[in-house]
């Protein structure tokens, strides 16, 4: 059994195939309605060992689900509807019958939580649901689309979720709306765009699922999975390549680094913690992958917790594929800042901003994410002696960071974020 | 005998010094100047003081080199999202029995309109004098006129008071007295636009990496400033994260095929992302990289129009929209802007007498904090600081390196 993966090369025997995550319950948990349609789409032949589960306050979207176990909880309070919107009510219902929600935690080891922070119930009682599982003792990935930056009130309230969010999930991977409308083809819709966030989500639970439950090359048993994701996740990345023919593993790998999930906003551009995950025909070789995944590891900064899984795929003839997800662990003593609402920190400074001619241009307070690289920056330093820690500082904030990530506020004009690209907020296809 | 006097910029891509002297005959040399690449400051505002430090200390040890004299006291720019401009007033009667206007009055007048203090963790920047009223009409000396009433209008320019102080260290740890604050986009429109432009109605826009600053103005004075944190930068960065580049690679390819507006010879053309070829090295289409920077780009003009409102009137702007700084060298961005403004926009020229080298858009703001600085803004009877030391009434002119 390999409890540090760092050798998983030298030590290929059959000791990690030798899987202890026999046992290990996994569960796919859609929280309000574009969590239920997220749930609905994913596609697994082969996993069913991995259990299904929707919530929602909304009786209609639960009933129309395909999914095996379902909960509606709030009934009282909306009848049976939505909660419109309203976070702090899908909140507060969430709480009002956790006891519910624990009953359908009760063993599940991971957790794969999928939620639309933009609304009432995917933002609000997500969060809850995230933590009710960890002090369950489950590992839990989220999987979040984020509203279009025009959808301007629930855009900041998804922001806020997020960062809530990530005091209880082991690792959020957001799908920013506007981002994934960038992927699709010229005239793509707001429904392609699901159906990309879709395509992400079971692209990430496949590649976790396959690493700890199924046989392959290279594996890791699921004790090592939580050991090495167990911290408070922030940032984090997410990506996939995809090549074919006898290079294929380095088309993938050239695939991977373009992969458009890497290069938006708020995606940190190094893991603490990195999973990567190769699947192949049978020409995958050890040492391609071996010469790969280092190459991965750098690109990544990836220090020694690497997740690291390779099976063959016979169905796959020529084709590699590439998986992986990265976090920027959290300093679990770090505290996290109370962040206020942002658009209550607009609406403050709009009341204090005396002008005669009155601007839009505000200052918000610091980003949720804010933390979260300070975090990692303090965590990267620590066994480096002062003198070269300035040095690698000075690299980290070069690296880590798109343009304006190391701002510790958001440069908001109208509900938007000047910094954040124009033609992604503005849903203008950039074809490379 | 010759007085020597410093200017320094210091921009989100570079800090600017410039060393001019002063001569009897009333004109400006400048007889030094340098500009180093400035790396810690994100949209007009230090993240890192020491690096800032050293680059803005390495600029003024250059220029002053060149000129072979030193400075003791420089005009600096400020600029920054923090930065708000309102308008003041104070007046006050008249105090003299015979009803002729005296320096006090003015001085009454002026202390009233400057006795509202910031509020805590603000300060002032400076206060542009709007021409002094005299029982409502506009008269540029009233002192000895008979009259009820002087009144005094300021167009008071105000922001973050840890930003300003850190923007005045960086003079004082080098040793450096600062003579004036001098908003940067005041600065850069004393330098494009002449009298006869701001009496005509003018609003110039200065496109920095950080930010933009805006200055208009109506009947030859200031009728608003502004900054907008967005500038050279957002461009780079908008490359980068659509083209899927490093940034240095994003700034090369900006400066080297940017444009505005795409055409159609953009239509299937590709670029190297870095241009050598090797490994790692790809191409990009020019019309997706043209679209990446035209949407930043009406995103840009969208909200001066925006923050400027009615004041964005065509018949108050008789000389129309003048372009200025680095990132106003993008091709095209005049036609553009001036879809979006609904207003004619040109990019700014430069007063002849100036070289080549000084005569470049980025420079507008190091040259016009000399040429503002050293003309007399103060009240009539009041000292002038450049007119007590004797040497100069008004500013002849500029002359370059
Ligand atoms: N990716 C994806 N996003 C969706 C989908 N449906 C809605 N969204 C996004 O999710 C947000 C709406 O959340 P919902 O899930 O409909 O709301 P809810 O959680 O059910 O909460 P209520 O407000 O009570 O309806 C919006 O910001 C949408 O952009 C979907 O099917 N896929
Ligand atoms: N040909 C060009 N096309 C597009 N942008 C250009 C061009 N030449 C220079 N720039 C941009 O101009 C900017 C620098 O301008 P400038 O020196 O006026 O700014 P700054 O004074 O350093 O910054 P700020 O005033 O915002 O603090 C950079 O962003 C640079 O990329
Ligand atoms: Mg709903
Ligand atoms: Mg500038």
């Amino acid at each position: 059994m390999n409890t540090n993966q760092e050798t998983f090369f030298e030590t290929n025997d059959n000791s990690n195939l030798n899987n202890n995550s026999f046992g290990i319950r996994a569960k796919v948990i859609g929280v309000g309605g574009a969590g239920i349609s997220l749930v609905d789409g994913l596609r697994f032949d082969n996993f069913d060992f991995v259990d299904n589960l929707i919530i929602d306050v909304d009786i209609k979207a639960v009933a129309d689900s395909l999914a095996s176990q379902k909960l509606t909880f709030g009934r009282r309070h909306t009848r049976g509807m939505g909660t419109g919107g309203d976070v702090n009510l899908g909140k507060r219902l969430a709480e009002e019958e956790k006891d519910k929600i624990r009953k359908e935690l009760e063993g599940v080891d991971l957790v794969f939580l999928l939620a639309g922070l933009g609304g009432g119930v995917g933002g609000g009682a997500a969060p809850v649901v995230a933590r009710l599982a960890r002090e369950h003792g489950a590992l839990v990935f989220a999987f979040t689309p984020l509203p279009f930056s025009w959808e301007k009130t629930r855009h900041a309230q998804a922001e806020e979720c997020l960062s809530e969010l990530r005091k209880h999930a082991n690792a959020v991977i957001p799908l920013p709306n506007d981002s994934l409308l960038q992927m699709g083809g010229e005239d793509s819709t707001a429904l392609e765009c699901f159906a990309e966030a879709g395509r992400n989500v079971s692209r990430g639970i496949a590649a976790i699922c396959n690493i700890v439950f199924k046989k392959g090359m290279i594996d890791v048993d699921f004790s090592y999975l939580r050991k090495v994701f167990s911290g408070r996740g922030g940032r984090t990345l997410f990506g996939y390549g995809k090549g074919s023919g006898k290079e294929g593993l380095r088309e993938a790998l050239r695939d991977l680094l373009v992969c458009p999930m890497l290069h938006m906003p708020d995606v940190s551009k190094a893991a603490d913690i990195l999973l990567i995950f190769i699947q192949g025909g049978t020409s995958l070789s050890m040492s391609g992958l071996q010469s790969v995944s280092k190459e991965i590891r750098d690109s990544f900064k990836a220090g020694e917790d690497v997740v690291f899984g390779a099976h063959v795929d016979e169905n796959l003839g020529e084709e590699v594929k590439i998986t992986i997800l990265g976090v920027t662990s959290l300093d679990p003593l770090v505290p996290t800042a109370d962040v206020a609402p942002v658009a209550q920190q607009v609406l403050e400074l709009g009341k204090n901003a005396k002008q005669s001619h009155r601007s839009k241009l505000e200052i918000t307070n610091t980003s949720p994410e804010k933390t979260s690289s300070m975090a990692t920056r303090k965590k990267r330093g620590r066994n480096i002696d002062n003198k070269e820690q300035n040095t690698f500082f000075f690299m980290e904030a070069e690296n880590q960071r798109g343009i304006f990530d190391d701002l510790p506020s958001r440069n908001m004009y109208e509900g938007e974020d000047l910094d954040v690209p124009s033609y992604l907020r503005r849903g203008v296809k950039i074809v490379i | 005998m010759s007085k020597i006097i410093g200017a320094v910029e210091i921009g989100t891509s570079c800090a600017k010094a410039l060393v001019g002297e002063v001569t009897e005959g009333k004109s400006l040399n400048i007889v030094g100047k340098s500009v180093r690449k400035n790396e810690g400051m994100r949209k007009g505002e230090i993240v890192d003081f020491r690096k800032v430090a050293s680059s803005v200390h390495a600029a003024l040890e250059e220029a002053e080199k060149m000129s072979g004299t030193t400075v003791d006291s420089v005009y600096l720019a400020q600029t920054g999202a923090h930065i708000k401009g309102s308008f003041l007033r104070g007046s006050a009667n008249v105090a003299s029995p015979d009803g002729r206007v005296s320096v006090d009055d003015l001085q009454t007048a002026a202390n009233e309109a400057k006795r509202k203090q910031p509020a805590s963790g603000r300060s002032y920047v400076h206060h542009v004098r709007m021409p002094i009223q005299l029982d409502g009409r506009s008269v540029e000396d009233p002192v000895g006129m008979i009259g009820k009433k002087v009144e005094l209008i300021y167009w008071s320019i105000e922001g973050d008071e840890s930003a300003i102080r850190m923007n005045l260290d960086l003079a004082h740890n080098y040793g450096l007295e600062v003579a004036d604050l001098i908003l940067s986009s005041i600065a850069s429109s004393t330098m494009v636009a002449g009298p006869d432009l701001r009496r005509a109605g003018v609003l110039v826009i200065d496109l920095g990496a950080g930010v933009t600053d805006l200055a208009l103005y109506r009947n030859g004075n200031v009728a608003y400033t502004g900054v907008i944190p967005v500038g050279g930068d957002h461009l780079t960065g908008d490359l980068s994260m659509g083209l899927r580049v490093l940034e240095p690679y994003a700034e090369e390819l900006k400066l080297e095929y940017g444009k505005a507006q795409s055409d159609p010879s953009d239509a299937d053309q590709q670029l190297w992302i870095i241009g050598n070829k090797t490994i790692g090295d790809r191409k990009v289409p020019r019309k997706t990289m043209t679209d990446i920077i035209h949407v930043r780009v009406v995103e840009l003009f969208e909200i001066i129009s925006k923050e400027l409102g009615d004041l964005l009137d065509t018949s108050e702007l008789g000389a129309g929209v003048l372009l200025t700084g680095g990132a106003s060298r993008l091709p095209g961005i005049e036609q553009l802007a001036s879809k979006v403004l609904g207003v004619p926009v040109t990019k700014a020229n430069f007063p002849s007498g100036l070289g080549n080298e000084l005569a470049q858009p980025e420079n507008s703001t190091v040259l016009g904090l000399l040429h503002y600085g050293l003309e007399d803004h103060g009240l009539p009877g009041e000292q002038h600081k450049a007119v007590s030391s004797g040497f100069i009434k008004k500013l002849g002119g500029l002359i370059g390196i």
